[in-house]
């Protein structure tokens, strides 16, 4: 046993962490001591929480990348620059949420503390150096958003979409651990630095048990995405979640799920060529393009918004996984980023359209409403346009920064088979704006309540669109720089 | 090295043709006298009252996680005290955080109710 020294316990490194924590306990308190009433100070506690943990991500931004917590915890650039993803997320999704608990009176201390935890899931997940650490993270997420998916207890949708989600996630995570169970017997080790260099070094006890662990946590994985041949679960349980709940689940947790499989699969096993590596990518490239014919065919068929950008995110899974392919962590990262603020903004329109309840979800319910309610209108329509990938949006440059990528590491046919399907998806997208906009309305309307965090984040998401779509270079190049100074897991192993 | 084994072999053929002897000397020699309460399987206990697959309360479920709560706590203690002396106050203040964060959980469940039986 290593003694207390030896375990490189650096509180400074799970600083984003502990404040996350300590903002979800906070609430907790608050929520326990607070006299009667709806608990509006909850959704403040959960944002200051997320701008502390911001704070210690951007100090540790510029320092070395270095192991902690004998090998738990990595720190460097795929893990600092998917935090702020997961913060960002998380704090939009606080912003939208506020709203919805306050007019549907549901505890919201609950509700922000399980946001709380679930935002620590994601950030253990993206800094995971050992598969135990990795695990504990998913988990932590999984069962916090569960129980989020289900918040609206009254309603029967949101009860079957938390039953969905948490048979079907839980059955996902078996595949997952008992992958990560064999990865331990093929190597001796869950520590990642360590099971890259049993491979390096072949010591091995079986490399037949490695391809099979690999590949049951292939399968974990992509049911966590919610890719093609494992999508079932995900339009139940986006359509029946409360809409703030979806805008997270679909951001943040496939953001998580992607962080760590970029970390196994393009961080910790070798690229060049070996029968692994063949195996994998062989069916990573099959999995991608299922995925984006999958979800765009069906989402042309879809009537509910929600089911819609449902099989829109089953195809941006497939779009993402071009860059697992191509073996690039950050352009996925840049992807995950361009979908997080377009998906999130598209949302959290809706949950506003949407009314008290979820209640109209249909995209004839927002007919003829684009000159009645014009920013919502014209908001919803950039989201979908980005989503889509016109030019001059996040969207745009999300998919061409990945294609190039791709395209690049040889796999034309595949960059080939996306774009056509991005032409494809954007009849889908151009329908409720068409609807919007072109189509008389019979019924009265009266324009939802907008409150300001709600405009703040749909001003944030916005931006995000607008930022990323017209000036990503500062961002690209800087990410490029992290890129280049990411050390292979082995080398770590004499600091370890 | 198969005759190493032969003591075991007498033990099961000892054995079994005593279980076998039994069996056969009780059917030879017993009584028979059999009744319908006799006869039936043997059961311990009252009589079932209704069927088993009724609707339990759901504080039931809430019981079983507060108990499952603190059972792990005392599993996490006990490796614990058992390396004590080489964790030292590090080990001791770790520790102490460990049943911190529980004892929020605990405080957060009593103040809303989850305690309260009626």
């Amino acid at each position: 046993m290593p003694n207390v020294q030896e375990l490189n316990l650096n509180y400074n490194a799970i600083l984003p962490e502990l404040c996350v924590i300590g903002a979800g306990l906070a609430i907790m308190m608050y929520d326990a001591f607070a006299p009667k009433g709806p608990r509006r100070l909850a959704g403040w506690i959960a944002l200051a929480g997320l701008a502390g943990a911001t704070y210690s991500v951007w100090r540790l931004w510029g320092l070395e990348t270095a192991p902690s917590f004998n090998g738990m915890l990595l720190t460097d650039p795929l893990r600092l620059t998917f935090s702020i993803v997961f913060l960002l997320v998380a704090a939009v999704s606080v912003m939208f949420s506020m709203q919805m608990l306050d007019d549907e009176r549901l505890p919201a201390g609950e509700y922000f503390t399980l946001l709380m935890f679930g935002t620590v899931g994601m950030l253990l997940m993206g800094g995971a150096g050992d598969l135990a650490m990795l695990f504990l993270g998913l988990e932590t997420l999984s069962i916090t958003t569960y129980v989020l998916a289900g918040f609206r207890r009254g309603d029967l949708r949101s009860n079957e979409s938390a039953l969905k989600y948490f048979i079907l996630g839980s059955f996902s995570t078996g595949f997952l651990l008992y992958g990560m169970a064999l990865t331990y017997g093929a190597t001796k080790t869950t520590n990642l630095a360590g099971i890259q260099e049993a491979i390096a070094t072949g010591a091995l006890t079986s490399p037949g048990l490695l391809t099979v662990g690999a590949a049951l946590m292939l399968v974990g994985f992509c049911f966590k995405i919610a890719t093609a041949p494992f999508h079932f679960w995900a339009p139940d349980v986006y359509q029946g979640a409360p809409t703030p709940v979806t805008a997270f689940m679909a951001a943040g947790p496939k953001a998580a799920a992607f962080a760590a499989m970029l970390r196994i699969f393009v961080m910790t096993f070798p690229a060049d060529g070996g029968d692994l590596s063949r195996a994998t990518t062989g069916v990573l490239v099959i999995v991608a393009i299922m995925s984006m014919i999958v979800g765009n065919v069906a989402a042309i068929r879809q009537t509910d918004i929600k089911r819609m950008l449902a099989y829109s995110s089953i195809a941006h899974a497939g779009y993402a996984l071009l860059g697992v392919v191509a073996g690039d962590w950050t352009s996925v990262m840049f992807y995950l980023l361009t979908y997080a603020v377009m998906n999130l903004g598209a949302f959290g329109v809706v949950s506003l359209l949407a009314r008290v309840g979820d209640e109209k979800t249909d995209i004839e319910d927002f007919a003829g409403i684009g000159f009645k309610s014009f920013g919502l209108a014209m908001l919803l329509t950039v989201f979908l346009l980005s989503l889509g990938g016109i030019p001059l949006t996040a969207g745009f440059m999300g998919k061409l920064v990945i294609f190039k990528q791709c395209w690049q590491a040889g796999h034309t046919t595949l960059v080939i088979v996306a774009a056509l399907n991005s032409a494809v998806s954007l009849y889908y997208y151009l329908r409720p704006v068409v609807v919007m906009f072109f189509r008389e309305r019979e019924e009265e309307f009266v324009p939802p309540r907008v409150s300001t965090m709600a405009e703040v984040a749909l001003t944030l998401a916005l931006f995000g669109v607008i930022y990323l779509g017209v000036f990503p270079g500062r961002l690209l190049s800087e990410l490029d720089r992290l890129a280049k100074r990411t050390p292979a897991a082995a080398q770590l192993n004499s600091q370890r | 090295m198969l005759a190493e084994y032969l003591p075991t072999l007498l033990f099961l053929i000892v054995a079994t043709g005593i279980g076998i002897a039994l069996i056969l000397i009780g059917n030879f020699l017993g009584p028979k006298r059999p009744s319908p309460e006799k006869l039936s399987p043997y059961e311990c206990g009252f009589n079932a009252f209704e069927d088993a697959r009724m609707q339990f309360d759901v504080r039931y479920y809430l019981i079983a996680i507060l108990f499952i709560v603190f059972d792990l706590e005392i599993a996490f203690v006990y490796p614990w005290a058992l390396v004590f002396r080489e964790l030292g106050v590090f080990g001791l203040i770790e520790m102490g955080v460990f049943l911190a964060l529980l004892f929020i959980g605990f405080i957060y469940v009593w103040k809303k109710g989850a305690l309260e039986w009626e």
